[in-house]
């Protein structure tokens, strides 16, 4: 950990993560950041440092017990949807969850998690894509339902949410990418494939997250930096 | 140790956490959801608010249970951490409703005693940090308080505490740097 916070050599550097921690920067300073910890290992020691460090502030607050509705409505929000379908949906796709970068225990944790909060059951998968971020961490995993019609965007890295939208584009092969609407950050979403568009979720073509302003890029293509993409795969 | 013991339990429960284990979860937040609904309702300073971060802040310790690691960080930081920067986020997209009151009748309503319960931070810790906060100038210290506690950025710090946004810049960072050398210490 001291080497790797020994490896971050610009005061600004130290200061950027020192300032996060503390909490005095904007929402735009706070995501680069965050996007920042996803690949700088340096950077993300010097933030744990500092976390570590400046914790014990939090004494000085007093413990006040929240009401009783609040567990009641994490409890709900983590029960599994009726039916012994989805966990058997679930387990049949974790061995191939698995062959993905990110370490299994997790994976494991965050399917189970990710699908726990979802009403509908997760769509039979034809076609998957990874989507890294510069890393090449996956940050989204996308589960296109039979026909192309509808696909499940999960997030697999923790992204926080942002002044801005996060905005799906499709990219058939040797096109210009095609929205697919916004997506969240920090839970799975259903997102719906307009018409004359399925038949182009292919094995051939991609998937991207750019970050747009709220509401989605204005112009109908990407305006603003992309996070994540990868390309769709046949199972 | 009594805050030995709990911090391992902490540990643990997590650690059940990250295997999928909903009943785990409900022992973290047996344990540690009155610290951290103090936590969010000082940064949000609204009942309703801190609620439905509190509720972010375990779903979010579900999902990522399995990223926390017992040897870079203590149980009850990590989880503070989270319920911080969930609270500053929600902050910051609100436009409107910030406590904007001038630091001197903040420090009045914060409560200075330590949590009475459950989990004692490691009371070196503590100890290591309050002989540096010591070091710095009084104003200095008091900025880097108020700005943990209650999640302000420099621009309504530096309202608050009366100063030119420079300055406060300047106090802040200044404090950070000398408070760095000396917890590495």
């Amino acid at each position: 950990m001291t080497d790797d916070r020994n490896k971050l050599q610009s005061e600004g550097e130290k200061l950027a993560a020192a300032e996060y921690v503390l909490g005095v920067l904007g929402a735009v300073e706070r995501r680069q950041v965050e996007r920042r910890l996803v690949h700088d290992q340096a950077f993300a020691a010097e933030v744990s440092f500092w976390e570590e460090r400046l914790g014990p502030l939090a004494d000085a607050v007093a413990s006040v017990a929240p009401p009783d509705r609040t567990w009641r409505r994490i409890a709900r929000a983590l029960r599994l949807p009726a039916g012994a379908r989805p966990r058997e949906n679930l387990w049949r796709s974790l061995p191939f969850w698995r062959s993905f970068a990110i370490g299994s225990a997790a994976l494991a944790a965050l399917s189970i998690g990710a699908l726990t909060f979802i009403e509908i059951s997760p769509p039979h998968a034809t076609l998957m894509a990874t989507l890294a971020v510069s890393s090449g961490q996956p940050g989204f995993v996308a589960s296109v339902a039979p026909g192309g019609t509808s696909m499940l965007i999960m997030p697999a890295a923790l992204l926080a949410p942002d002044q801005r939208a996060m905005e799906l584009w499709l990219i058939p092969a040797g096109d210009k990418p095609h929205s697919l609407g916004l997506i969240a950050p920090g839970r799975p979403v259903r997102v719906e494939v307009p018409r004359d568009l399925a038949g182009r979720v292919t094995a051939d073509a991609a998937l991207a997250v750019s970050m747009e302003p709220p509401g989605g890029s204005p112009t109908g293509q990407p305006t603003g930096p992309v996070i994540a993409s990868g390309k769709l795969v046949s199972l | 140790m009594e805050g030995d013991a709990s911090r391992s339990q902490l540990v643990a429960a997590l650690a059940r956490v990250a295997g999928g284990d909903r009943a785990a979860l409900q022992i973290v937040y047996r344990d540690t959801s009155a610290k951290l609904f103090g936590v969010c309702l000082r940064i949000l300073n609204d009942k309703n608010e801190a609620e439905e971060v509190l509720q972010e802040v375990y779903l979010t310790v579900w999902r990522k249970a399995s990223s926390f690691d017992p040897a870079r960080a203590s149980p009850i930081t990590w989880l503070v951490a989270i319920a911080r920067n969930r609270s500053i986020d929600r902050l910051r997209a609100a436009l409107g409703g910030r406590r904007m009151e001038p630091i001197e009748a903040a420090a009045e309503v914060g409560d200075p005693s330590p949590a009475a319960v459950d989990l004692v931070e490691a009371a070196q810790e503590s100890t290591r940090l309050d002989l540096c906060l010591e070091q710095l100038e009084a104003r200095q210290a008091m900025a880097i308080r108020s700005a943990f506690l209650d999640g302000n950025t420099y621009e309504e710090l530096a309202l608050r505490m009366r100063v030119p946004l420079g300055t406060m810049k300047s106090w802040i960072r200044r404090g950070l740097m000398k408070l760095r050398d000396c917890l590495e210490r």
